[in-house]
């Protein structure tokens, strides 16, 4: 046999094998892979809404009881109205909702931003009064770590609780992080529209921000409704 | 001790720090400014590259008289991606949070070039369990270097050590600020480089 022959059947059998081990690794691992995405999503929604204490870890069926106990995935239309089905006619949104005793206390929505290296992806929880921010989590990125990738972590997350989506005249406004820290800054009537940025990583705070924007403007129908007739109860919308 | 594993042994201490990867090697360069902001992700950085280049190595040299001596450099990068995406795919299975802090970076340990190094220089020439110990070896001298520096990037550049506060309040009370040339790429190098130094001058006493 020549040498470039049994190079080449070296190759193939090579090829052959290792396709093998990563389709089974793949194929077995898969399930395990997709209940941590699932599990991750939902505790992230709940990290957003502040059902979570970011200090302690969860087991994931308490995860799942929670999420199950608190949260409504549903849709919103393009006027603002929140619909269960998403066989509707028009563009439908995603919305969850964290319901307690048929009061809802906040709305959450998906984020799906674009990031320095990647998709940003998370989610920011907005309170019943459509303008007040209750919580932020990202479950998803490739931001470089200890630097864009800070956007994970609870101190920067933290820093969107009780922010404003809106100005001071009530006009939207979106929320923004700043180019550092927002008492430095931002005057004082704009902090309540900015988070403190992340050192060494104004790119992925500009490119969050813009993601930001473009999320809460999708769902601004929804907020204002949220602000002007007090959408409180969950049994009023079914 | 039998003579075999004391040759092991030497075997797997020689790239810790006589022929450190890093530092007296200078390959690996490009992941070692990436991870070393932190000591977390830099540990599980080096865990997971022993891991690749210990198998590779492994493999390597297990295949190493019937591999092809012209297309040996493919069948390597071969095994190599194949053992990186298994390391992958069982750290997004079983530590998923882990996984998601090292993002691209495991994916990346396929170009990181003290794998193809060692089994190009060491498995194609050695015995099997000699180049699973020298896997083992330069995995350890990688990490050495890495922990090291992520200590001090983290230390300086954020006032804290594997994640926790060290740098008490009353410090950034009377002005001190951590370092933001740490966090950056060029911290890095001065830190690798400052440390290869110090260890080319201790050795050569």
């Amino acid at each position: 046999m020549s040498d470039s022959i049994k190079s080449l059947l070296f190759a193939i059998i090579l090829c052959l094998v290792s396709s093998l081990l990563l389709t089974a690794a793949y194929t077995g691992l898969k399930p395990f892979q997709q209940k941590n995405v699932f599990l991750d999503k939902q505790k992230n929604i709940l990290m957003a809404a502040g059902m979570l204490d970011r200090e302690k870890k969860y087991q994931s069926d308490e995860v799942q009881q929670i999420f199950e106990e608190r949260i409504v995935s549903l849709w919103t239309d393009e006027d603002g109205n929140i619909v269960e089905d998403a066989g509707g006619e028009g563009k439908l949104i995603p919305i969850y909702l964290c319901v307690e005793n048929d009061k809802i206390i906040s709305y959450i929505l998906p984020i799906d931003s674009r990031g320095l290296w990647g998709k940003i992806r998370g989610y920011l929880a907005l309170q019943n009064d459509g303008a007040t921010i209750a919580g932020f989590a990202v479950y998803q990125h490739a931001e470089t770590p200890g630097l864009g990738g800070e956007i994970e972590k609870a101190w920067f997350q933290k820093n969107f609780v009780g922010k404003k989506i809106i100005g001071k005249d009530g006009s939207f406004e979106s929320i923004s992080i700043a180019k550092g820290e927002v008492s430095k800054r931002i005057p004082e009537v704009q902090q309540a529209n900015y988070v403190d940025g992340i050192s060494g990583a104004s790119l992925t705070g500009k490119y969050l921000t813009e993601g930001l924007r473009e999320v809460l403007t999708d769902y601004e129908p929804v907020s204002i409704r949220f602000r002007g007739e007090n959408i409180i109860r969950y049994s009023e919308i079914k | 001790m039998s003579e075999s594993t004391d040759k092991l042994i030497t075997t797997a201490s020689e790239p810790v720090w006589k022929n450190n990867p890093i530092s007296i090697q200078y390959l690996g360069i490009c992941s070692a400014l990436a991870v070393t902001v932190q000591m977390k992700t830099a540990i599980i950085m080096s865990l997971s590259l022993m891991f690749v280049v210990a198998f590779s190595n492994l493999t390597v040299s297990l295949l190493r008289s019937i591999i092809p001596r012209n297309i040996r450099i493919l069948v390597e990068l071969v095994i190599i991606s194949t053992l990186v995406i298994l390391a992958d795919q069982v750290l997004r299975a079983f530590l998923y949070d882990i996984s998601k802090q090292l993002s691209i970076f495991v994916g990346l340990i396929i170009t990181n070039c003290i794998v193809m190094g060692r089994a190009e220089t060491y498995a194609l020439n050695n015995p099997p369990i000699q180049s699973f110990a020298d896997g083992i070896g330069s995995g350890m001298g990688y990490g050495l270097v890495l922990t090291s520096a992520a200590f001090l990037r983290e230390l300086f550049g954020s006032g804290s050590i594997m994640g926790y506060n060290v740098i008490p309040s009353s410090f950034y009370d009377a002005g001190y600020e951590n370092m933001g040339l740490m966090l950056l790429a060029p911290g890095a190098f001065i830190i690798i480089g400052l440390f290869s130094w110090m260890q080319q001058t201790i050795m050569n006493k």
